[in-house]
């Protein structure tokens, strides 16, 4: 099982800088959460770690190994990204989709062995999909497309796995569903895992470790008890911010303070 | 579908173009019933089989009837592949530049006389092949300015550039008007006439063109699904893109140049192939090449009959039945449409 290292790494988009001089790492067997406001560059880190984009300094390391001096398909077969769903219309059918993830090791121009038939199967099982294998993509609801791409990068059987909002807008029967089946990963399979996440209090709840990062940069990195701070989360989102402990894990529990006055 | 079925709705639709193949054989200025045409294919020196029979079977009709299956299931191959990679329903092989730059080649061959020939090509199909395959090629390159191109911005490099085209098309059939109907005539689109020799020139470049792009079907399925994904699956970009878009236009610029402009099967046949067959590309691409045959055979049977002794140019009733039938699509079936 492998580590995923970001090395001093800055980023831009032409001459707009999204991260700079950012240095990070995730373990196999780990769950690592991304937070942060929106616009930080949690994506971007993402795509710079999944070797889509490339880093203006600095670089990222897949078990030591420089991500840009790896060919492409050697770290598709090491690593899968799993994208926000957007609504998608597409009309291929879900097995077909999710069959699409054996391409890094099958190669591009050969058809479906068993042994890849076997792999889409219990992928498909394994994230309750089978049901609806041959039904098309765009007549499914958010939450199964989600569970569509996570199915996807499944398949691809990656030892790390990176995830961009895979909860973003559902509801939370399917969030924990997504959540609870990540974290079984990093922790049951040893797999390496970075995932962005909005919903604060489910980062606490499933991640290890928490990144917060603020304007490009890290504020903090560490367990969430360490991380989530009243006072931290208030100078990052701008917004005041009450922290107490879940009744429950005592994890911590975050809620934004309101004016009731004004509501 | 399981592969099962699919393959045998493959042999059915098969089938069904080998007998619609049959009774076009027997459909123009004299018509012959379905069982002197078998004669005359099969047993051409048999006894009571009609020497006129065996030539207007074998000789005229044979190859006009192949060579129009075979354009059609060209643009439709073609066609389903650039609606895939450019994730637009509306691309087919005309609105990419292919139609634009072909009319443009033929255009300048018809204009000044050009006489010279290549592999049995005369100069207006060869210039045709020329002209749209220098068109692709330049919506491309404009396109994929800084090492990246994405889809829509080639399809607006291609809806410019095809109007451009156009204008300095028009411009040259203005200027020498001496020209204007063997050009207004050409990019009607036609099959009249098409011989052997047609055939034997532009089937080995159709044929390789939709094998590439059969073989190539899991990269534009990863490149349907969007461009970021396909390359986390490790796929090369823009070698995947560059290759699809060589093996389209070859398929198109073959198609052009052996039957002129004929619109809509490009764009028709793909979209009734999908909901049909579904969209997974190495089941699009041959439900579409057989629904694009079938299509176009049929066209040119009507085309020949419709107002006989007059032929009309088979791109006319392309795109009067396929205008008809995309609009009737897009009001009862938009969501399909709307999708990849």
């Amino acid at each position: 099982m492998k580590t995923l290292k970001a090395q001093n790494l800055t980023c831009a988009y032409d001459d707009y800088p999204v991260l700079q001089d950012l240095c990070i790492e995730a373990h196999p067997g780990e769950m690592l959460a991304l937070i942060g406001p929106n616009g930080v560059g949690k994506s971007t880190l993402l795509r710079a770690m999944a070797r889509l984009l490339h880093p203006r300094h600095g670089k990222v390391l897949l078990a030591g190994r420089d991500l840009w001096n790896t060919a492409q398909r050697d770290v598709a077969r090491q690593l899968a990204l799993a994208p926000q769903a957007n609504g998608s219309q597409r009309l291929i059918t879900v097995e077909q989709a999710v069959a699409l993830g054996r391409a890094p090791h099958r190669g591009w121009l050969l058809p479906l062995t068993t042994q890849d038939r076997n792999v889409t199967d219990r992928v498909l099982e394994q994230t309750g999909l089978s049901r609806m294998r041959d039904r098309r993509v765009s007549e499914l609801s958010g939450g199964e497309q989600q569970r569509v791409i996570l199915a996807r990068v499944l398949a691809q059987e990656p030892q790390v796995l990176l995830m961009d909002e895979p909860t973003a807008h559902l509801d939370l029967k399917y969030q924990s569903g997504i959540l609870g089946l990540v974290h079984q990963l990093a922790h049951k399979d040893g797999l390496t895992v970075v995932i962005s996440l909005h919903d604060l209090n489910m980062a606490a709840l499933y991640a290890d470790r928490l990144a917060l990062l603020s304007d490009g940069r890290l504020s903090a990195v560490g367990p969430p008890a360490e991380v989530l701070t009243a006072e931290r989360l208030t100078e990052v989102y701008g917004v005041p911010i009450f922290v107490t402990q879940h009744p429950l894990y005592s994890t911590p529990m975050v809620t934004p303070v309101i004016d009731r006055h004004a509501v | 579908m399981s592969s099962r079925r699919f393959a045998l709705s493959m042999l059915l639709l098969l089938a069904l173009l080998a007998l619609v193949a049959v009774f076009s054989l027997g459909v123009g200025a004299v018509f012959l019933p379905p069982s002197r045409v078998i004669n005359a294919l099969f047993h051409p020196s048999g006894v009571g089989v009609k020497p006129t029979d065996v030539a207007i079977v074998r000789d005229l009709r044979l190859p006009r009837v192949l060579l129009s299956a075979i354009i059609g299931a060209g643009l439709a191959a073609a066609g389903a592949a650039f609606q895939g990679l450019f994730r637009n329903p509306l691309a087919d092989p005309f609105v990419v530049g292919a139609s634009g730059g072909a009319a443009l080649g033929a255009t300048l061959a018809i204009v000044t006389g050009l006489t010279w020939t290549f592999f049995g090509f005369g100069p207006v199909p060869l210039a045709a092949f020329l002209g749209s395959l220098v068109a692709v090629f330049i919506v491309y390159f404009i396109a994929e300015v800084g090492g990246k191109a994405s889809a829509i911005e080639l399809l607006l490099a291609g809806a410019a550039l095809s109007t451009l085209l156009t204008a300095i098309t028009s411009l040259l059939m203005l200027v020498r008007d001496s020209t204007l109907y063997e050009v207004f005539a050409w990019t009607m689109g036609g099959l009249a006439g098409r011989s052997w020799t047609h055939l034997r020139n532009s089937a080995p470049y159709l044929l390789l063109g939709m094998a590439a792009l059969w073989l190539m079907a899991r990269p534009l399925d990863a490149l349907a699904w969007d461009e970021e994904t396909a390359a986390s699956l490790g796929l090369p970009i823009r070698r995947a893109r560059g290759g699809l878009v060589a093996a389209a236009s070859l398929t198109t610029a073959a198609a052009v140049a052996a039957g002129g402009i004929i619109g809509f099967v490009g764009l028709v046949a793909p979209h009734a192939a999908r909901l049909l067959f579904g969209a997974a590309h190495h089941r699009l691409i041959p439900a579409s090449a057989l629904l694009g045959a079938l299509l176009l055979v049929l066209a040119d049977d009507l085309a020949r009959t419709v107002l006989a002794p007059v032929e009309l140019p088979v791109g006319i009733l392309t795109a009067l039945l396929g205008g008809t039938f995309f609009l009737y699509l897009l009001k009862t079936r938009q969501q399909e449409l709307r999708g990849r």
